[in-house]
Order: C-alpha cells, then structure tokens, then sequence
C-alpha cells in the first residue's frame, strides 16, 4: 500500500509506462543490499533511496576520510572519522524518510557474507576484487542478482549477473593491477547510476539488462562501449564443474 | 592482415594516446607482438616479471570475449581486437 505521500513523492516516476502503483509497490517491497558506500555506493544508495526502493542495506567497514571526498558525495567534511555506512545512512534517510535503511558495520567475509545478503539483491559498489568475488560466490550460491560497477579513472563498466544465466564475475576477472586507484568523482557517478538503473529495471522487470554484456564508459573518448561476454564453462563459481555446496 | 586494436584509455599513455592502433598480425597474439613492437614501453605492463602475459588483460575480438587459448586464433582482415584492463575500483 502507498501512502498518499508516497503517492506524490514518486508521482513522475510512476508515469513511465508499465511503471504505475504497481511498479512502485514493487520497489517497496523490494530489498537491496549495496556492498560498499563509497563512490559507487553514493551514486547507487542516492538514487535508489530516492526512487523508494523499500528497503536498503549498506555494509562498509570504513571510516570516512578527506581523501574519500572527492568522489564519495554521500559524505562531508564533517562527516569525517565517522562509519562510512552511518553517515550514508543519515543522508538517505534525509533523502526519503519513507524508506527503510539498515547499516552494517562490517568487513565482507567468507563468514558473514551469506547472512548480510540474506534473501537481497546484490549491488557490487566494492573497491577490491577478493571481496567482490565474496559476493559472486554469494549471489551463485542464493541465486540471486549481483549488479556489478568497477571503476579506474576516466574509465567505468557495469554488468548485470544473473546465476545461472551469464557469465559471473569470476569467468571475467583472474587478477587486477594493484596499487592505489586513481579516480575523478564523475566516473563513480556514472557507473553507479547504471548499476541504479539496472536495480530497478530487473525489480520491475522492464527492459533490456546488462546481461552477458559488459558496458565500457571512456570519459576520456568520452564514449560508451559494449562488449559481450561468455561463461568459462570450468568456471569454478558458475561452470559445469562449479561445486556450490562448500563453504566458500 | 589488418587489424584495428581499440585500446582502453587506461593503456593510451604507451599509444601515444591514441584510441585506435592499425597493425597487421594473423592473429590477436601476432597483433599484441606489433603493437609491443610499435610502443615498446607497453611490454613491463602486459607482462610479469616471468615473461608471462598478465591475466589483468582481457581481450576481444569484434566486440566477443576471448579467452588466452583463443589468442592464436586466426583472424580475417577488417577485424576489431580490443583491449581492456582489468579494474577494480569503486
């Protein structure tokens, strides 16, 4: 049921065909975990807060530091030394009191990983590949979504998995560079917008999504790519051969 | 065989900072040797210290995911190879 508030808050949005009350119900019933709130997560978290999504859970180990601020805008300078995840969350709430946000002070571990996603979509805003991989081997396990964002400078890509159906983050990434990531604030707000956007296209089951497609943004080129992607078929996560029934 | 190689903008700083590469090579590994050829400083990064390519490499051919066994496979002329990094920011 949508208030009357609620009922005028998300007015614009419910006019887009196949959208509607019912459209809307959908995105309050549904639950949306995003894993790091950090530049991804302010893009992701803000717009899906403000489009009602029902129900919001951020996990985040960090504190917020100056450094964070020049891309991470759920935050400010007098956010600093604070958790990331309660700062976002008093945000959010300011945003959309009519929404319920949950914030979780934790590392992603092999451990607790099942228990924070619980039965939630999966939205990747994470800054490091163990712990993204973590949430594939997760979204495999629950089969459930995992909206995946990573991002390095001028450069973004954004990819919907969806187990048993593409390929999952595992047949994609071996290894990445390491060392300390370059990034302008602007990247994070684009690819977290698409990642936004794929969320609340799958909930309403609208459109076309990131499916085995990985979407390549150049802010340099200042270009939008696709390239398409296949499942390893000795895929450890998804293949044939994959054993789901283990602990990790 | 001529090939276009699209590079990311994360590898443009070793390609003069040019988006696209024309080289000749029968396959996507001939075509890497060209470019390595054409900008000699992009080798440290494609490979470890063992001489082995680095798997942070992904490799497409005509917009299609390739896998390191596919590297040796034949291409035909007009052909795209396009090369991203692997990254892992957020």
């Amino acid at each position: 049921m949508l208030s009357n508030r609620e009922l005028s808050r998300y007015e614009r949005q419910m006019l887009i065909p196949d959208w509607g009350k019912s459209g809307q119900r959908k995105l309050k019933k549904a639950g949306v975990l995003v894993a790091g709130a950090g530049g991804l997560g302010s893009a992701i978290l803000t717009y899906l807060a403000v489009a009602g999504i029902g129900n919001i859970r951020i996990v985040d180990s960090d504190r917020v530091e100056l450094g964070n601020l020049n891309r991470q805008v759920l935050h400010t300078d007098k956010d600093i030394s604070r958790y990331k995840v309660d700062s976002a969350k008093e945000k959010l709430e300011l945003l959309n009191p009519d929404i319920k946000v949950e914030a979780i002070k934790a590392k992603i571990t092999r451990s607790n990983i099942f228990k924070l996603v619980g039965n939630y979509l999966i939205v990747d805003a994470l800054d490091n590949l163990p712990a993204r991989l973590l949430l594939n081997r997760a979204a495999m396990k629950t089969v459930l979504p995992l909206f995946h964002g990573a991002v390095y400078g001028f450069e973004g890509r954004a990819t919907t998995i969806i187990p048993g159906k593409t390929a999952c983050l595992r047949c994609l990434y071996q290894d990445v560079l390491p060392g300390k990531i370059p990034v302008v604030g602007v990247t994070p707000a684009v690819i977290g917008c698409i990642q936004a956007t794929e969320v609340i296209k799958y909930i309403l089951g609208t459109g076309n999504l990131l499916e085995d497609r990985l979407l390549v943004y150049d802010g340099l080129s200042m270009k939008f790519s696709e390239v398409k992607l296949k499942k390893n078929p000795d895929c450890r996560d998804c293949g044939n051969t994959a054993d789901l029934t283990g602990k990790d | 065989m001529a090939v276009k190689v699209k590079v990311s903008s994360l590898l443009r700083k070793y390609t003069n900072w040019q988006e696209f590469v024309e080289v000749e090579g029968r396959t996507p590994l001939e075509c890497l040797h060209a470019i390595e050829k054409q900008f000699p400083s992009i080798k440290r990064l494609l490979y470890d210290k063992q001489g082995k390519l680095r798997p942070q490499f992904w490799f497409f051919v005509n917009g299609q995911k390739i896998n390191a066994g596919e590297l040796t496979s034949p291409l035909k002329d007009g052909d795209e190879l396009m090369i991203l990094l692997a990254i892992s920011g957020g």
